[in-house]
C-alpha cells in the first residue's frame, strides 16, 4: 500500500468519526432546542434533523474534503515519486551529475541535498580507486623496462649455459606476460576514468571480419582447429578501426585458446534488427550457467580446473566489452547444451 | 653511428646504452631535456632515443625545439603512458617512431638502426637475400628459381623482413608494420605467421634463411 492510500485512508476516518461527533453534538443541541420550546415534542424530530444535516451537509463536506486530501497528499509527496525517479538514474558513471533541487529550503530539498552531497563523497572515492589503478599500472612500467631491459642484456652474454639461457629466457616470457597485463590494467583504468578518445570513422566492419578471419585460421591451424566464416555482409559501421580490429582478434583468440583439438570455430556478420551483429561460436568445455555472467569481469577465470591451462592476461574479454560498450554496442555470450559457446556483438549501423 | 639517449630513469638509461654500444654505436646519454637540446646543438647525431617524461622540460617540449630549429635528425619517443594520443601527438610533433614501455630492448635496437639507415634503402624493386628473391612489383617470390605462393598478409610480413635483412625485427615492430596495430593483441599471431612463411621459403632449401632470435624476435640472413 502506497502512503498516498493510506494518508487518504487514514483521513476518510478521521473525517467520518468527526462528522460522527459534531452529528452527535447537533443531535443534543437541537434536542434541548426542541425540549425548551415544545415541552413535550417526540424525539424523533431532533434525529430527522440531525440526519438532515448530516447527509446534506455533512457528507458532501466529507466526500469533498477527501478529494482535497487525494490531491493533497499527492502534492505533498510529488517531490518524493521525482527523487525515486532521479535515483534510479544515478550509476557509477554519472556519479558527478547531481539531482536536481527545487530551491524551496523544505524537507525534499533538504534531503536532495544530503543526497546529492553523498553523490559528491562516492564520486570521490570511485575517482580515487580509478586513479589508484592509473597511477599504479604507471608506476608497474617503470621498474618492468628496467627488469626486461636487464634480462635480455643478460640473455646477450654468449658464455651463458644453456641451461641458465632457458631459465632467463622463460623469465623473459613471464615479464612480457606482466608487461601485458600491466598494458590491459592501463587501458581499462583509462577507459574508466575517460580518458580513452575513440577517433569515430566509417569503417567497412565486413572488411575488417574477413581480415580476422584470417588471422584466426592462423592462429587455429596448430591446434588443427578449423575456422569457418558463415556469412559476411557488407555493413558499415561508425568506430575506431584500431579498437575494432583489437575487438575482432580479442574474441578470435579466446575462441580458438578455449577450444580444443580438432575442434572449430564459426564467425559471421549479418543484419540484425537494425545493427550489424557478429557472432563468434566455438566448441570447447562450454561455460557453466553460474561462469557466465561473470566472463567479462576483469581476471575472472571461470572453473580452476581449465584456468591455468590457457595463458593469457585475464582481461581480454574486459576490454572487449569496453570497445563494445564505447560504441554504443552490446555484447552476449551463451554457452548451449551442445558445449557450443556463442558471443554476439551488435554494433549500430553507420547511418551517414 | 651516434646515438643520444636522453632517459631520466638512470637503470634504463644504462641498459639501453650499454645495448646499443654492443652493437656498435656510440652512445652519448642524458637525464634532462636542456641537456639533451645542449648537446643535439653542440654534437650531430643519427638518432636520438627520447624519452617523453623527463624532469623539468619534457620531452614533446625537446622534440619541438629541435624541430624549430630546423634539426631533422631522427628520434624515437619512449614513453611510459603508451597512450594512443600521444604516439599520434609526437609523430605530429616530428618524432619519426615511438615505443611505449616496457619496450624489448632487441625491438629498441632494431628500431634505432632502422631509423639510423633511412634515406639508404634500397630502391631496387626485386629485394633479394641469398637465393630468395622478392619482386615488390608483380608481388612474385622464387627460392632457387621455384615459385612460392604467398597470401597477401605473408607478403607483406616477407616484404618488410626482406627490408630489414640481416636485421633483428622485433615483434611490436612486426605487428606495426605488417597488421598496423598500435596495441598489443597479447596473441602469438606474429610466430604463427612466421612459422608458416617459414615452412614455405625454407623447407627444403639450404641454408635456412628465417632465424628466431628467443624472447626478441625474427631476423632474415644468409649466414647463421
Amino acid at each position: 500500500m502506497t502512503i498516498r492510500t493510506r494518508l487518504t485512508f487514514w483521513y476518510a476516518g478521521v473525517l467520518t468519526v468527526s462528522l460522527l461527533i459534531i452529528g452527535l453534538g447537533t443531535y443534543r443541541e437541537i434536542d434541548e432546542q426542541l425540549r425548551h420550546a415544545h415541552r413535550r415534542a417526540p424525539a424523533e424530530h431532533a434525529i430527522y434533523e440531525t440526519s438532515d444535516m448530516v447527509f446534506q451537509g455533512g457528507l458532501p463536506a466529507v466526500a469533498l474534503g477527501l478529494l482535497g486530501g487525494w490531491w493533497l497528499t499527492r502534492k505533498a509527496l510529488a517531490p518524493v515519486s521525482k527523487l525515486t525517479e532521479a535515483i534510479t538514474r544515478v550509476h557509477e558513471r554519472n556519479l558527478r551529475e547531481p539531482l536536481p533541487r527545487t530551491g524551496s529550503g523544505d524537507e525534499f530539498d533538504r534531503l536532495t541535498e544530503v543526497f546529492n552531497a553523498m553523490l559528491a563523497r562516492l564520486d570521490d572515492s570511485f575517482n580515487r580507486v580509478r586513479e589508484f589503478s592509473l597511477h599504479a599500472s604507471h608506476e608497474l612500467k617503470t621498474p618492468l623496462t628496467v627488469l626486461c631491459g636487464e634480462t635480455e642484456t643478460a640473455l646477450r652474454d654468449e658464455s651463458l649455459s644453456p641451461a641458465e639461457r632457458e631459465r632467463f629466457v622463460s623469465q623473459l616470457d613471464e615479464l612480457h606476460r606482466l608487461a601485458r597485463i600491466v598494458d590491459g590494467l592501463t587501458l581499462l583504468a583509462r577507459a574508466d576514468a575517460g580518458q580513452v578518445e575513440l577517433k569515430l570513422e566509417p569503417v567497412g566492419l565486413d572488411e575488417l571480419v574477413r581480415d580476422n578471419f584470417a588471422d584466426a585460421q592462423i592462429l587455429a591451424d596448430p591446434q588443427h582447429i578449423r575456422v569457418e566464416l558463415d556469412g559476411c555482409e557488407p555493413l558499415t559501421v561508425r568506430g575506431d578501426r584500431h579498437r575494432l580490429r583489437q575487438l575482432l582478434l580479442n574474441l578470435a583468440d579466446n575462441a580458438v585458446k578455449y577450444n580444443q583439438p580438432q575442434g572449430h570455430v564459426t564467425m559471421g556478420l549479418r543484419r540484425a534488427d537494425g545493427a550489424a551483429e557478429f557472432t563468434i561460436a566455438n566448441t570447447g568445455t562450454g561455460i557453466s550457467p553460474e561462469s557466465l555472467p561473470r566472463v567479462f569481469d576483469r581476471f575472472y577465470r571461470g572453473d580452476p580446473a581449465h584456468s591455468h591451462a590457457v595463458d593469457g592476461c585475464g582481461l581480454g574479454l574486459s576490454i572487449a566489452r569496453w570497445i563494445v560498450l564505447a560504441h554504443q554496442g552490446t555484447i552476449r555470450i551463451g554457452s548451449g547444451p551442445s558445449k557450443l559457446t556463442t558471443v554476439t556483438v551488435r554494433l549500430p549501423l553507420d547511418t551517414k | 653511428m651516434r646515438v643520444l639517449v636522453v632517459e631520466d630513469e638512470k637503470k634504463t638509461a644504462s641498459f639501453v646504452r650499454k645495448a646499443l654500444q654492443s652493437e656498435g654505436f656510440a652512445v652519448d646519454a642524458c637525464h634532462n631535456g636542456d641537456d639533451a637540446l645542449a648537446a643535439a646543438k653542440s654534437t650531430p647525431f643519427d638518432v636520438i632515443v627520447l624519452d617523453i617524461m623527463l624532469p623539468g622540460r619534457d620531452g614533446l617540449s625537446v622534440l619541438r625545439q629541435l624541430r624549430e630549429r630546423r634539426d631533422a635528425t631522427p628520434i624515437l619517443l619512449l614513453s611510459a603512458r603508451g597512450e594512443v594520443n600521444e604516439r599520434v601527438e609526437g609523430l605530429n610533433a616530428g618524432a619519426d617512431d615511438y615505443l611505449p614501455k616496457p619496450f624489448e630492448l632487441a625491438e629498441l635496437v632494431a628500431r634505432v638502426r632502422a631509423l639510423g639507415r633511412r634515406g639508404g634503402d634500397n630502391k631496387s624493386p626485386v629485394l633479394r637475400v641469398a637465393d630468395l628473391t622478392l619482386d615488390t612489383l608483380t608481388r612474385r617470390a622464387q627460392r632457387g628459381g621455384a615459385e612460392i605462393e604467398l597470401t597477401a598478409r605473408e607478403y607483406r610480413l616477407l616484404e618488410f623482413l626482406m627490408r630489414s635483412a640481416g636485421r633483428l625485427c622485433g615483434r611490436m615492430m612486426i605487428l606495426e608494420k605488417v597488421w598496423d596495430y598500435d596495441f598489443d593483441p597479447g596473441t602469438n599471431l606474429v610466430d604463427v605467421y612466421v612459422r608458416r612463411l617459414r615452412e614455405k621459403i625454407d623447407a627444403g632449401f639450404e641454408p635456412k634463411l628465417l632465424h628466431t632470435v628467443r624472447g626478441a624476435g625474427y631476423l632474415l640472413k644468409a649466414q647463421p
